[in-house]
């Protein structure tokens, strides 16, 4: 019987690398193949879905294979390095350490050593699989010869069908006559939130002053995410900068519904995932290019060539005026977001690993 | 979000317009707007849609462009803040200052609280949360004091660490070299140079931000955005630079370390280096390199100009060259270190060497004499030669 077990540092709700593993779980057994998941750590609620990786010695069976998601450091990388089995590398990306140096010293040498692993692990892969071309280029880098690209599978669950009534009417209310921004992402220098309040600066000065930014996401750095709201503060747009944490998938989208326009300026970006959340709740969709957000945003949105916040803001106006831009980006939206129906996804990935997997499948 | 938040602004200046782009001053419908392409999701109609959203950025970007060039958004506030962010940063002192801050944060996270919070939003939590930390108090006070005199000792070993860092700084400080006397230091004019046309093809078509490291007058930055290109300056002068501003260009007074030093990874599309980058000390053209491979996008393209190191002390004059960190270095050199940071150089040109003047042979009459003032002559040429490298970051 063969195999395809997963190991991942840690499987937790409502992260992207978490609801990947998952629903790449599911799509391995009903691909017919055996797969269990094995993490350093879970969320309570996960535990029942998961496997310490140690565990993993006693479990091995001949024809196993190893798929490992790589997203931050992890005692299982080096766990990973010591077993015999194929083992399959999925690139999820790496923030490079110098987008914390100045804000938060222990993680750059964090993800310093991260990508440490990384590079350990390349040589020893069979495969190497990223989840966009723009990651690929980095395991090419360390040496991988012909890295395949697979999208990240995105769960359907993650989006949920109604809107949280009461986080609705809230938003609503606060809403007032200018236009309303939003990014969703972690609160962390490679998002570049600071970016987006100069934006709104410019916006409120040039185009419409009573325009309004909403941010989502956790202040995993809470240097940079303090700095954030200060800057917001000296700027004087306190009232006019919100930032929203743990949201439930109800209230997110009500957030989402609420907005105007999504405008994304990080300045890396390994895949990208609030895009294809902002094409799902139609919600035109204005970015700069850095990391993999071209390729994942593709024609599905508008594309700004300048990273300079006068000129986002110009191009966020007009969106924000214009509804029949506006909805022909949320149709753009739409359109793109078929690239990454879970069905596209989910075979394109059992197809790259098949080549790597020789035994036979559980049932036929 | 009162308006009255807007207008505390320290960086608010009175916009001439304020609007969105691509109406007119009165509210008029979007110039786009009429007979759109591809304005739903399921008509099929992708090329229309494609067609309809280029031409809707092309009005802006050309609205954009009449706004900047009407002074309407001046790059200076742009600049304002980017640098204004910059002081948010915990890290954005200087030195020993940075380093006694973190160590006011060590000695603050040195002290733990024994003291647990007992408040709760339930009747009896209070008094749950009570009992159980009045019953725990000997086991957590016993940790939580082991932990602390640790805390302390870290701290007090760092305070020995900054003191001895702060002694080494200021002994390190007296064998710093004069600054350069200013205006001494000619003004860069690379867009009038023999090379800038080669600066300007290796540049044109990248997408994103170009850096013209030592702008000097600001004439390469210009000419670069004349060819489309979204680039800006840097010069240590600020006397050098008065022209361009005048002229609106996208310039500002700094170093190109301290600069490269707080720019995004990959975040340039292109860098040009010249001026004084080519008398760096040596560990600072290292970190000069580390910081072009790190910033520069890959693709990017990258154009230096130096001046060969035979002649370059004639070329500069006597006290500059003199009191200039370090000298420039050869082309190969260059070569060599961009290439093991991935910066591949693509091609290396060389400005012409100046005329030889011919010698008359020694037996001829009066030859002394007129050698004597060759010799004199050649010693006034310009300098022996320079040269440009254009490369590229392959990874």
């Amino acid at each position: 019987m063969t195999a395809v077990h997963q190991f991942v540092p840690a499987l937790l709700p409502r992260d992207a690398t978490g609801e990947h593993t998952l629903a790449l779980r599911d799509a391995l057994r009903d691909a017919g193949w055996a797969s269990d998941i094995y993490v350093e750590a879970a969320h309570d609620d996960l535990w029942p879905e998961a496997r310490y990786f140690e565990e993993y010695a006693g479990r091995a069976r001949p024809g196993d294979v190893l798929l490992y998601q790589v997203a931050t450091g992890s005692p299982v990388a080096e766990f990973l390095l010591g077993r015999p089995e194929p083992l399959v590398l999925y690139y999820h990306n790496i923030t490079p350490a110098s987008f914390y140096e100045t804000w938060e010293p222990s993680t750059a040498s964090k993800v310093g050593e991260a990508r440490a692993q990384l590079a350990a692990l390349v040589p020893r892969a069979a495969l190497c699989m990223a989840a966009s071309a723009y990651s690929a280029a980095e395991l090419e880098g360390l040496g991988c010869a012909r890295p395949a690209v697979a999208p990240v599978l995105v769960d359907p669950a993650r989006f949920a069908p109604e809107p949280d009534p009461a986080e609705a009417a809230r938003l609503a209310e606060g809403h007032g006559p200018g236009a309303v921004v939003l990014f969703v992402g972690r609160l962390s220098p490679n998002k570049a939130q600071h970016r987006l309040v100069e934006t709104l600066w410019w916006l409120r000065r040039a185009h419409d002053p009573d325009a309004r930014l909403r941010l989502v996401g956790p202040a995993v750095t809470p240097a940079y995410a303090e700095a954030v709201l200060a800057f917001a503060g000296e700027l004087g747009l306190a009232e006019a900068v919100e930032h929203g944490e743990d949201l439930t998938p109800a209230q997110l989208a009500a957030w989402y519904a609420d907005a105007d326009v999504f405008v994304c300026q990080s300045e890396h970006e390994g895949f990208c995932i609030p895009l294809l959340e902002a094409m799902h709740f139609g919600v035109p969709i204005v970015a700069t290019p850095a990391g993999a957000v071209p390729e994942t945003l593709g024609d599905g949105g508008l594309l700004v060539g300048s990273d300079r916040p006068a000129d986002v803001a110009a191009v966020v106006s007009r969106v924000a005026a214009d509804p029949v831009l506006a909805g022909a980006l949320a149709g753009a939206g739409t359109a793109r977001l078929r690239t990454f129906a879970p069905p596209v996804v989910r075979r394109r990935h059992v197809e790259l690993l098949a080549g790597v997997v020789t035994g036979p499948k559980v049932a036929a | 979000m009162p308006a009255a938040s807007h207008d505390a602004s320290p960086l608010d200046e009175p916009s001439t317009t304020a609007r969105p782009v691509g109406t007119s001053p009165e509210g008029d419908r979007p110039s786009g707007a009429g007979g759109v392409p591809g304005a739903t999701a399921d008509d099929g109609d992708d090329e229309g849609r494609a067609a309809y959203l280029a031409q809707v950025m092309a009005e802006i970007d050309a609205e954009v462009a009449r706004r900047r060039a009407s002074g309407d958004l001046p790059a200076g506030l742009e600049r304002q803040l980017d640098e204004l962010f910059l002081e948010f940063s915990p890290m954005s002192a200087r030195g020993t200052d940075r380093l006694r801050e973190q160590l006011a944060v060590v000695d603050a996270g040195a002290f733990v609280d024994i003291a647990v919070p007992v408040a709760s939003n339930k009747a009896v939590g209070s008094v749950a949360k009570r009992l159980i930390r009045s019953a725990i108090s000997w086991y957590v006070g016993f940790i939580v004091h082991q932990v602390v005199k640790f805390g302390w000792s870290v701290s007090r070993l760092f305070h020995l660490v900054v003191d001895e860092v702060e002694e080494l700084s200021t002994q390190v400080a007296a064998l710093g070299v004069p600054e350069l006397p200013e205006g001494l230091a000619a003004t860069v004019s690379s867009g009038t140079s023999w090379w800038a046309d080669e600066a300007v093809a290796a540049l044109s078509g990248v997408t994103g931000r170009v850096l013209v490291a030592d702008c000097g007058d600001g004439s390469l930055v210009r000419r670069l955005v004349e060819a489309g290109v979204d680039a800006y300056g840097i010069d240590p002068s600020e006397g050098a630079l008065e022209g361009a501003l005048a002229e609106g260009l996208d310039v500002r007074e700094g170093s190109v370390l301290d600069h490269l030093g707080v720019v995004g990874a990959e975040g340039l599309a292109g860098i040009v280096l010249d001026g004084t980058v080519q008398w760096l000390r040596s560990h600072d053209r290292l970190r000069l390199a580390d910081l072009v491979a790190d910033r520069l996008a890959v693709g990017g393209a990258l154009v230096l100009h130096s001046a060969a190191p035979e002649g370059w002390e004639r070329s500069v004059g006597p006290v500059v060259a003199d009191l200039a960190p370090g000298r420039p270095v050869h082309a190969e050199t260059w070569e060599h270190l961009l290439a093991s940071r991935h910066v591949v150089v693509r091609a290396l040109r060389r400005s012409a060497p100046p005329a030889r003047l011919e010698r008359l042979p020694a037996d001829q009459p009066g030859a002394a004499v007129v050698n004597a003032a060759v010799d004199a002559l050649e010693a006034m040429q310009p300098a022996a030669g320079d040269y440009v490298v254009v490369a590229a970051r392959e990874q």
